[in-house]
């Protein structure tokens, strides 16, 4: 969910500025809250509305090859309709891609959901000399999401078409694609779709006869989890410790290498390409307004099939589980809670999945987040607070320690829930690592700290009363270890 | 529609790749820093005007500058600069943001997150060192959205930060401490301290002036940034990641910079303290006396902290035109010199030819005895660069009355043409500011990051902000910023003057050329050379400026003094250099703080009486028949003037040791013991202020620099003689490596703490790291 | 010591001034030549005995300083030509030597006897304060 990085907030947050925050996670999950108020009341004139959502038609996929069988390399790609008139689409200027990327509605997929196409467009103020940048966060660790990789290492070429159509949009001199580290073998599959694409002339200099000169370099990163947030990616890429910038400025002004740099998740910029073919509208006719188009969800935890699956937006997450995970272990009654965007977002319990719509403003509404689409599922042999604690012991190894709330608080917040777990604790302290939580949240340079926050947040706001029943029993046991002690300790000065 | 403050970095990011190189993270922030800092004094200067209470009325009434934007701090309204950050804006309404990574001369992490504020329609606080003002931006500094915040960021810094404040060095001057007075809440939650206990970090060992108590470490990073933006020395960085993250040199080594000392007053808590202070005194019982440096030819200003007759440590003090805040290590730590090796008696020679302790009657009586024997002409004077303008003026009264007219400096300074009669000649002329203003800076023969510590870090800041190029001259040295070596000897600084180095267009093309001339390198083989060269150089940059229509009053030709009060004796009409004592053979020498060894015994008649008068016993009190003790600069009311030739008053912070007494006072005493009517007419320091302002009235205004602007006449008078000859070796560098700069003068060789400073050096040298 | 070597003085001048030879009874010695004897033995005596007194005191002042001392104090009143005034300030000298062998003074009246031989110091103006150490 930190993958990529949202502009909405302070676009939305009144008269400061419309560019504003690019990256922060808890940023766009606010401005997401926004707007899904809004979104309560639709205008009069709208269309009638969908009522149904999924399963996607075979047709209407996007990624085709996602499962790897058939060719990834290029004349594969080629025969799935890869690099079809790409030419004809950079002829049509960047206007054109810009206005059907905006009509297509796509948001950003790396977990904020900023809008794309008014984040690229923020790319073309005139130029003052120094060129523009593409990155491409590549970086794909957010626990649970898993769709990345079967992109880079099954269908290679939509992003690096997607590149090129993206960097278009946005006068981009070249791409980064800033591989996580671990992708040894989805760096490779890259590597050979860039090489081939650069022999077939599709990019580099006059990039598919179009002439325009544009260059894809992928770059592997050392993985850490950080990384993945946009700026901490980019000052990677410069080579430095990976830790967040402050912003402002903005990768837009100030990216990197000091030049103006739109960060955009492998996901959104391998859509381009088929928006383009296809048209905005045909993209936008999936999913609820303000939600649309397709996605990748992850589903994994205790489903009997854990997939990675193309769908569209606003499914309903029982359905999603059901028809293509194959279900809950145990049966969908044995379920406790899911997890429905990638390790950051709030845990949600059963009642609540029962009904609710995979979109942004949907989890928005219930207070959880869509994230990464990538689902995590817990039935009831999963000790839950393990699991949190688990995920809590991962945000504290991945802070980067350069802001004091997350440094400090991670480590805080990390040693309290492995307390609970063992239910060494008083009640009060689930109100104290509640405010604990809250200190974190939105105090932090990016959004790791609220990443860090929100799962122990959700745990509390669904699960208190299995917390104090585990302290409860500690209690009770100990009780009865501490009268034995005793006892045998009188006994003792009896003897 | 833009972000004002992007736009604003962008501005500043500049047009072509080269900036792309600059425009790493550090550089941007503090582009924008700089540009913040000079809207913040904008503002200052209309500060009274434009601070008005809460807009209850329509439009402001108050004048506004153009095109700058009004901000509600707390509801009260300031008009600042676009690009002014929120803590700025905030300091301008007097309200005060709490901070810790921060620093006004640092570029901007913003990773305490201390100075949170609520911004009204923000829905988190923002971090408000690092968010520049947008117009009718309201902030609330005393909410309770910014309470919460600064108190919850004060637990997290609490939790792990050792409660060892009773034992802590930096109790009573610690930002962590006060701020959690003010700001933090009243009781702990951390109940894991039950279970786990806090972070622990093992000390690192940086040297021997900095304690490090890792443990106290908040991450402020202001030390890193301090190293790889202000000293140029990478040697401090991060290692680890989140609570692991730990702030160190990676493999254990030496801190090596000649500024390491200022990271001590930068460090927010007591992670970074002085070695040579710990365990002293609670900052609240030491008395402060404002003072000036002697330690080079700056002139820093400093805070002597004394007690019980002592000098505790010495702090800088702020002085924009100067040392900014900053000073070296040499002036920080050099106190403990003052304490030993001091000369505490009066001393004559008895019949053994041994120096015996007298009182000062016996003395004075016996050194005038001598004085009275021997003739005017037969005397001379010679004095080191430490020596006060006091005591240089009590000490030429009174040679001049004996009928002696050979007073020199120790440093000597090529005679030829106008040599030091035209004060253009021997002055740092554009001041220490105008490297800022600067676009290149051409250095000669001079090591200048360790003859003046200071000055070149305000040249490495313009380096990084301002793309000031430097081209140097001389021995190749290491000056922590990339410069055009042009050559090692004077012949291609000949050529320069000439016109014909292929160096000489990109000079001629410099807007505002600096040169500066190591003192030096004056003082070598070729030194006549140097400077015949360097004022013709001068002259034809500056004709080309006064032709490409620059009107502005740019002085080109600078020189850069390694002593003291160098300029205050050659102000006062001391000849530089000891020629004139070496040719004469005097009878009589009187020594005043003479400890370079410039003139021996051999240099002297067979029979000569040698006084010395000074505060260590060094190669001056060696060679002396009769020795008298005087003040250090911290013991005296004394004026220095610096290489600018701006005269400082430093004032007395301990008594000094003894019978030793202030240097002016000695020889007004000795005044009365000689012959005739040598009586010299003042008993006081104001009488003697009052000579001084007869005989070089500029000396007295204090703080201010007095121009000097003859370069057209030096440069005729260069070019009416003939163009002196140059032997072409190499212009040495005094101070090579680090290893030199610790020991120059007599204070710092007596200086325990300088000499241990030297062996870790060397040690440091030694090992496969290096410096 | 001086009081007395006044009235003595005033006594001999009284009897040079009426012209007449007046028998007077003498003090101790007889004749010029015995007093002269009395004055050079009560010297010897002083100057012997100047080791084992700088012995006995803790004075800033050397052997040699005494005797020179001592020689001064003699030689201030070699004009005096009354027998009765000379053997007066012989028995006075006496009482002096016992008091000082017998460390019946202390030092500050040991050190009486050099009081005229220090230089008045300035006792106004810069110098008095200078050498004071109080400027």
């Amino acid at each position: 969910m930190l993958r990529n990085a949202s502009r909405l907030h302070a676009c939305l947050n009144g008269s400061t500025s419309p560019i504003a925050s690019t990256g922060c996670l808890q940023e766009g999950l606010v401005a997401v809250r926004h707007q899904a108020t809004q979104a309560a009341t639709p205008p009069k004139d709208a269309k009638p509305q969908k009522t149904k959502f999924g399963p996607l038609k075979d047709q209407d996929r996007i990624f085709t090859n996602l499962y790897g069988r058939h060719d990834w390399k290029l004349k594969g790609a080629m025969a799935r309709g890869d690099w079809y008139k790409t030419k004809e689409i950079l002829l049509k200027g960047h206007e054109w891609i810009l206005s059907e990327v905006k009509k297509s509605g796509l948001r950003g997929r790396g977990g904020a959901g900023f809008p794309s196409g008014m984040k690229w467009s923020f790319m073309n103020k005139p130029s003052d000399g120094r060129p523009k940048y593409l990155v491409v966060n590549a970086d794909e660790g957010e626990p649970g999401t898993c769709k990345d990789r079967e992109i880079m290492r099954h269908d290679p070429h939509k992003l690096v078409e997607g590149c090129l159509i993206a960097g278009r949009a946005m006068h981009a001199r070249a791409a980064y694609i800033y591989i996580r580290g671990e992708f040894y073998n989805e760096a490779v599959n890259l590597q050979i779709a860039v090489n081939e694409a650069y022999k077939a002339g599709l990019i580099g200099e006059n990039a598919c006869g179009s002439g325009y000169d544009f260059d894809v370099f992928v770059f592997r990163g050392a993985g850490a989890y950080i990384c993945g947030e946009e700026t901490a990616l980019i000052e990677s890429l410069e080579g430095k410790q990976g830790k967040p910038r402050l912003k402002p400025p903005f990768p837009a002004d100030i990216g990197v290498f000091g030049c103006p740099t739109t960060v955009a998740n492998v996901e959104t910029v391998a859509v381009a390409p088929a928006i383009c073919r296809r048209g905005g509208d045909w993209f936008h006719s999936f999913g609820r307004e303000r939600n649309s188009g397709t996605k990748l969800f992850c589903i994994s935890g205790h489903v009997n099939t854990p997939v990675t699956v193309e769908e569209e937006m606003s499914i309903p997450l029982k359905e999603l589980i059901e028809r293509h995970a194959g279900g809950v272990i145990g049966g969908w009654d044995n379920l406790l809670g899911i997890i429905p965007g990638g390790s950051s977002v709030p845990v949600l319990p059963k009642s609540i999945c029962e009904t609710v719509l995979m979109d942004f403003d949907a989890l928005q509404a219930v207070q959880s987040g869509l994230g990464t689409a990538a689902i995590i599922v817990m039935n009831k042999q999963a000790d839950i607070i393990k699991c949190i604690a688990r995920l809590s012991e991962f945000y504290k190894h991945e802070s980067c320690g350069q802001c004091t709330p997350c440094r400090e608080g991670c480590g805080w917040l990390n040693k309290i829930m492995w307390r609970f777990v063992e239910g060494n604790a008083r009640p009060e302290e689930i109100d104290m690592i509640w405010e604990l939580s809250k200190q974190i949240e939105g105090h932090t340079i990016c959004a790791l700290g609220d990443a860090a926050a929100w799962p122990v947040q959700g745990l509390i706001r669904h699960f208190r009363p299995v917390i104090e029943e585990r302290m409860a029993q500690f209690a009770a046991k100990n009780k009865k270890t501490a009268s034995e002690k005793k006892g045998t300790d009188r006994v003792a000065i009896a003897q | 529609m833009f972000h004002p403050g992007g736009v604003h970095g962008a501005r500043h990011i500049a047009q072509s790749l080269h900036h792309v190189k600059n425009a790493i993270r550090g550089t941007c922030s503090s582009k924008l820093l700089m540009q913040q800092k000079a809207a913040a004094a904008v503002a200052v200067e209309s500060k009274k005007g434009t601070v008005t209470p809460p807009p209850t009325g329509p439009a402001p009434t108050a004048p506004a500058a153009p095109n700058s934007v009004e901000v509600y701090i707390d509801d009260k309204m300031v008009m600042v600069e676009p690009g002014t950050t929120v803590l700025q804006a905030a300091a301008l309404a007097g309200v005060e943001i709490p901070r810790f990574c921060y620093h006004d001369r640092l570029s901007i992490a913003g990773n305490c997150r201390m100075c949170l504020v609520e911004v009204e329609k923000s829905v988190k606080p923002v971090a408000s060192c690092a968010m520049p003002v947008m117009k009718g931006m309201r902030v609330k500094t005393n909410s309770p959205m910014t309470r919460k915040a600064r108190e919850g960021v004060m637990e997290f810094l609490l939790m792990n930060h050792p409660l060892d404040c009773p034992i802590c060095d930096q109790g009573g001057e610690c930002d962590l401490q006060d701020q959690s007075m003010m700001f933090g809440s009243d009781r702990s939650r951390f109940t894991d301290i039950k279970f786990d206990g806090k972070r622990a970090v093992e000390d690192k060992n940086i040297g021997p002036l900095i304690k490090t108590i890792m443990n106290r470490c908040i991450h402020c990073t202001r030390c890193i940034r301090f190293g790889s933006e202000v000293a140029g020395v990478d040697d401090l960085g991060t290692t680890g990641r989140g609570n692991e993250m730990q702030v160190g040199t990676y493999v254990e080594k030496l801190f090596a910079s000649e500024l390491s000392g200022n990271v001590i007053d930068l460090c927010p808590v007591g992670a970074l303290t002085s070695k040579p202070y710990a365990f002293t005194y609670r900052p609240w019982e030491l008395r402060k006396h404002e003072s000036v440096d002697v330690m080079d030819g700056l002139g820093s200003a400093i805070l002597v902290n004394s007690r019980g007759g002592e000098i505790i440590r010495i702090l800088p003090r702020v002085h924009e035109g100067i040392n900014e805040e900053w000073i070296s290590d040499k002036t920080r730590f050099v106190y403990d010199g003052l304490k030993r090796q001091r000369l505490t008696q009066p001393m004559l020679k008895n019949s053994q030819g041994l120096l015996e302790p007298v009182d000062w009657e016996d003395a004075l009586s016996g050194i005038a005895a001598r004085i009275n024997r021997v003739p005017g002409q037969e005397m001379a004077a010679l004095v080191g660069g430490l020596c006060d303008v006091e005591a240089l003026t009590a000490l030429k009264d009174l040679m001049n009355r004996l009928g002696c007219e050979t007073l020199c400096t120790e440093e000597s300074f090529p005679m030829n043409a106008a040599g030091t009669d035209l004060r253009s000649n021997y002055l740092l002329n554009t001041k220490i500011t105008g490297v800022e203003e600067a676009d290149l800076v051409l250095l000669i023969g001079t090591n200048i990051r360790f003859e003046a510590p200071v000055l070149n870090a305000r040249i490495r800041k313009a380096y990084l902000h301002n793309n000031l190029r430097i081209a140097s001259i001389g021995e190749r040295v290491d000056l922590r910023y990339e410069t055009d070596f042009l050559g090692d000897s004077v012949h291609v600084l000949a050529q320069l003057a000439d016109g014909d180095h292929k160096y000489s267009e990109i000079l001629s093309k410099a807007k505002k050329p600096m040169i500066i001339v190591g003192s030096s390198s004056l003082q070598h083989g070729d030194g006549t050379a140097v400077l015949a060269n360097a004022i013709v150089l001068a002259d034809s940059l500056r004709s080309k400026m006064s032709s490409n229509g620059d009107e502005s009053d740019w002085k080109v030709l600078n020189v850069l003094h390694r002593h003291a009060n160098q300029v205050g004796a050659l102000d006062l009409g001391y000849k530089a250099g000891p020629s004139a004592i070496k040719q004469m053979q005097p009878k009589v020498l009187f020594m005043m703080g003479a400890d370079d060894g410039v003139v021996q015994r051999r240099d002297l008649a067979g029979d000569a009486f040698v006084i010395y008068q000074g505060h260590h016993g060094d190669k001056g009190a060696e060679m002396a028949d009769a020795v008298l003790p005087g003040a250090a600069y911290t013991e005296k009311y004394a004026t220095y003037v610096n290489t600018e030739g701006r005269a400082q008053r430093g004032n007395v912070a301990v008594t000094p040791p003894g019978m030793a007494r202030e240097d002016w006072k000695i020889l007004r005493a000795l005044s009365e013991f000689v012959r005739g009517s040598s009586v010299l007419p003042y008993d006081s320091l104001d009488e003697v202020r009052k000579r001084l302002a007869e005989i070089a009235p500029h000396l007295t205004r204090y703080g201010q620099v007095e121009d000097a602007n003859y370069f057209r006449q030096s440069k005729d008078l260069v070019w009416n003689a003939a163009r002196p000859g140059h032997s072409g070796q190499t212009l040495p560098a005094q101070q090579r490596e680090l290893e030199d700069f610790y020991m120059t003068n007599t204070i710092s060789r007596a200086s325990r703490t300088m000499a241990k400073c030297v062996t870790a050096a060397r040690h440091q040298k030694s090992t496969r790291y290096g410096l | 010591m001086s009081r007395l070597a006044s009235s003595s003085s005033s006594l001999v001048s009284r009897v040079a001034g009426s012209g007449l030879t007046r028998e007077v009874k003498p003090l101790v010695s007889t004749s010029k030549r015995e007093a002269r004897q009395r004055v050079l033995n009560l010297y010897r005596s002083w100057y012997r005995q100047m080791p084992y007194i700088m012995m006995d005191y803790y004075v800033p002042v050397s052997v040699a300083d005494c005797r020179k001392r001592l020689k001064e104090v003699f030689a201030a009143n070699r004009h005096l030509t009354d027998i009765r005034a000379i053997d007066m300030l012989v028995i006075k000298g006496q009482m002096e030597l016992r008091e000082t062998i017998e460390v019946w003074k202390q030092k500050t009246h040991f050190m009486m006897y050099f009081r005229d031989t220090v230089k008045q110091k300035p006792s106004e103006g810069f110098l008095s304060k200078f050498l004071d150490g109080k400027s």
